[in-house]
């Protein structure tokens, strides 16, 4: 099988979602379209006193619901049709977790490691002011993604605020919160998890107090996702990251993990536990299985072997089409990625929401939000799945296009 | 050049000396030293006589980094330009020690209002405005009421922004009149905001506040507010409270060993705040010499008049029972009188945090303008409390860091929020 590339790989999922949906095939064609894209070639002095010349892209996907939202990448591999996919993936997400905002993406081709750190702020306030011709706090707001930091967005904060005359935080989320950010925007995404988790075992019957856990990648998802478990109760049993994993079955010391990884860079070696590879996590015989590290992690190759109860997706993508199948057939209950891991853009919104009222909520009202706006989309697709008697993933693709494609209908097609 | 004290100068060595202790470098400094933005414009007016006047009017934005320059328009005759410096300079340390995300800012015309009659005062009030207008604003500069000033004048002057910007902008000056766009809880404020202080700093000390009593300079609209706190919420007792009698020209000290009663004396008091001293002694006050509220023997002492108060000669009399002093006036403390409370070992609950609330509401207001949408008092004066104890905590801990004097300390959080927002946002 010739390997799909991202934005065919996101078409593909569309066009599963968009059959259960009785739409017009004009509104069909509009959403499969990104609304706009912009590539910029630009030049950056380097610290040899040569010029490179980078490329970036700014992709809006969809504006039908509000301004823009999608995060800013700095990676070598970043491609046009990778920053539709994504855009078009923020579309989803922001519609289903009930958020005014569409999709979109930007990056530019760079691996940031091989800057340095003058060289990677010239090149972020000159990306910044070339894509200001689309970037604005109500029509398009940027946000952290990889390879892009809290201070990379004080950049494009700064520079969007000089061509302006005045500060304009509410240009871009992700910010440090000397200057804008929002409280719990760090441990939103985990958080966010874990809210998920607990809807979903109340939806089983299943008993959340010392269900057991297993957690794959320990980066700010997988290592808060952990945090947040084992502090409400549960009994995480397993973590894993790139160097290798520990695992104690009557449940790991998460305080002292996570020291001994801050330490350490590394979960392995953790005292009290033995060691785990992913493979053996991944086939664990657990409550829950959080995958947050990369993409294609359960595939065809080992869904079999994948015996918990509830899979939370952490992770962006972390099972293939033919995986998922596998797991449905087995009864295997999914948290899919984009209701799983929407806690972070709602911060970002809330953010968003903050610097416009230039008013700052304690952490306790920006957790109370987060949750409410998790819990009610896990029952939306819930009732959806169980409506339809399709899968969640479907059903959370449905109820996004869905809303959507009514807005669109509502907002009438101009002129 | 002048021998004369510049407040500026005066500022700019306070700020050194705090930048020598966290041995800030070169390029901070350079850009901390100074206002970013310095205006000064003409304000013709047409006077009732029919004779035109032209009055000077400044604009400083000490620095925005944080968010939009904040600060008071001073009406005053002897206004300069380095007096509204140094006043912006300090509005930045002081949004920045309440944690609001606010600059610095400060203007001024030169005139003595009292001079004027209401029609005047109107038209330079709007001609300020007009000479300045393009650079305020909700997002950029946000001016409020300071001496010489009235809410009235502020809602003269948010008028003529909203008339030259065609649209309603109550956000763009604060301390408006309630109905006009002004915040509830605007005359509470720094007075509950003083006692929310105390009240920390008693758990700090641990202090039982229904066995602490305290005495106050003033009986202004800070003073009041404190004692009704310092009763009603706290549960403390006020021995004393002080005025400045103004048909004696001098200043007396109400004092009530049993306790006073607060809302008893607003009721005695006129509306130039002067205490009525007959009704009081019937009442069982006993009148005393002005200085002599710094005297008592009680836990805390709550300066909330006006500045350099408390001075070595004055201090004397301090009973050692003083636990705490609380600057609910703008530097009521010399620094040699600092010396001598550091060396009693009393805590120092300094003026920007101590009086903050006030800032802090101006904030509140502005943002209830921009959302259009009102809180009510309970609200304003809860999240007034919220913003207040945290910001107190992060002078504690900056204190309890590095064993430092609370003023010192505050000075320190201050300017290191600043200084990070301009390291964030590339400045430096």
């Amino acid at each position: 099988m010739a390997e799909l590339n991202a934005f065919q790989n996101a078409l593909a999922q569309f066009d599963k979602a968009v059959a259960h949906l009785n739409l017009e095939r004009g509104i069909v064609e509009l959403l499969r379209h990104p609304k706009r894209e912009l590539t910029v070639n630009f030049p950056v002095k380097m610290d040899g006193g040569d010029i490179r010349i980078f490329t970036g892209f700014r992709v809006h996907h969809s504006t039908a619901l509000g301004a823009t939202k999608g995060g800013i990448r700095f990676h070598q591999d970043v491609t046009l049709d990778e920053m539709r996919a994504l855009a078009m993936w923020m579309t989803w997400k922001c519609s289903l977790m009930g958020l005014p905002y569409g999709g979109a993406k930007g990056g530019v081709v760079v691996d940031p490691r091989t800057l340095s750190m003058r060289e990677l702020e010239a090149l972020t306030r000159r990306y910044a002011t070339e894509i200001s011709l689309l970037m604005n706090p109500q029509g398009d707001v940027p946000a952290p993604d990889v390879g892009t930091t809290g201070q990379i967005m004080a950049w494009i904060m700064d520079t969007y605020s000089m061509h302006l005359g005045y500060s304009m935080p509410a240009v871009v989320t992700g910010k440090p919160v000397e200057i804008g950010g929002s409280l719990g925007r760090n441990e939103a995404t985990g958080r966010g998890v874990i809210y998920a988790v607990r809807e979903a075992m109340k939806h089983l019957n299943l008993p959340f107090e010392g269900a057991t856990v297993a957690v794959q990648g320990f980066g700010n998802v997988g290592s808060i996702s952990a945090r947040t478990a084992h502090e409400t109760g549960m009994k995480v049993v397993a973590v894993t990251d790139v160097t290798g994993g520990a695992y104690n079955p009557k449940g790991l010391d998460l305080p002292a993990l996570i020291q001994h990884a801050t330490a350490t860079r590394s979960v392995a070696g953790f005292p009290g536990a033995d060691t785990i590879t992913n493979e053996e996590l991944l086939a664990l015989k657990v409550d829950v299985l959080i995958p947050a590290a990369l993409e294609n992690q359960i595939t065809s190759g080992n869904a079999d072997k994948v015996q918990c109860k509830v899979l939370a997706e952490g992770a962006n993508g972390p099972t293939t089409p033919e995986a998922d199948d596998l797991l449905n057939a087995k009864g295997v209950f999914i948290i899919p990625d984009i209701l799983c891991n929407g806690g972070g853009v709602v911060v970002s919104y809330l953010e968003w929401v903050q610097d416009l009222q230039a008013f700052f909520w304690e952490e306790e009202e920006i957790s109370r939000h987060l949750e409410r706006h998790v819990t009610k989309a896990f029952r939306r697709v819930v009732a959806e799945a169980e409506k339809r008697r399709i899968d969640n993933r479907t059903a959370a693709q449905v109820l996004a296009i869905q809303r959507v494609a009514e807005v669109t209908l509502i907002r009438g097609i101009y002129p | 050049m002048t021998n004369e004290f510049n407040p500026f100068e005066v500022a700019q060595a306070q700020f050194d000396r705090v930048a020598d202790q966290l041995k800030l470098d070169h390029e901070v400094r350079s850009i901390l030293r100074w206002p970013l933005r310095e205006f000064r414009f003409q304000i013709p007016v047409r006077m009732d006589d029919g004779s035109m006047r032209v009055f000077f009017g400044y604009r400083v934005q000490h620095n925005d980094a944080r968010g939009p320059a904040k600060g008071g328009i001073r009406f005053h005759p002897n206004e300069t330009l380095d007096t509204v410096r140094a006043l912006a300079m300090w509005m930045t340390w002081k949004c920045a020690v309440a944690d609001i995300p606010l600059g610095g800012g400060k203007g001024g015309v030169i005139v003595d209002p009292s001079t004027l009659s209401v029609g005047e005062k109107e038209r330079v009030c709007r001609g300020w405005i007009d000479g300045i207008w393009k650079n305020l604003g909700p997002r950029i500069d946000v001016p409020a009421p300071d001496v010489g000033s009235t809410p009235q004048m502020m809602g003269w002057m948010m008028d003529e922004y909203s008339k030259l910007t065609g649209q309603y902008t109550p956000g763009a000056i604060t301390g408006k009149p309630v109905g006009s766009g002004g915040s509830l809880g605007r005359t509470e404020a720094t007075g509950f905001g003083v006692v929310y202080t105390i009240r920390e700093a008693m758990k700090h000390l641990k202090l039982d506040p229904k066995h602490c009593t305290a005495s106050l300079q003033g009986f202004g609209n800070v003073a009041q507010y404190a004692a009704i706190g310092f009763i009603e919420q706290l549960g403390g007792k006020v021995v004393a409270v002080s005025c400045y009698d103004r048909n004696d020209k001098t200043s007396y000290t109400y004092f009530r060993p049993d306790g006073i009663n607060p809302q008893f004396l607003q009721s005695i008091t006129d509306q130039y705040g002067t205490i009525d001293k007959t009704k009081a002694k019937e009442s069982g006050y006993l009148i005393e010499d002005g200085s002599a509220w710094l005297c008592k023997e009680v836990e805390v002492l709550i300066p909330a008049a006006i500045e350099g108060q408390i001075t070595v000669e004055t201090v004397r009399c301090l009973s050692p029972r003083v636990k705490i002093v609380a600057e609910g006036a703008n530097g009521p403390t010399t620094p040699e009188a600092d010396e001598v409370l550091k060396r009693h070992g009393v805590f120092l609950v300094p003026d920007f945090l101590c009086n903050a609330g006030g800032v802090t509401v101006s904030y509140f207001e502005s943002v209830q303008n921009d959302q259009n949408f009102y809180w009510d008092q309970e609200l304003v004066l809860h999240r007034l409390d919220q913003k207040m104890t945290m910001a107190f905590h992060g002078i504690l801990a900056m204190a309890v860091e590095h064993d430092a004097y609370m003023r010192d300390a505050a000075y320190m959080v201050a300017i290191d929020r600043v200084v990070k927002a301009m390291e964030l946002r590339g400045w430096v």
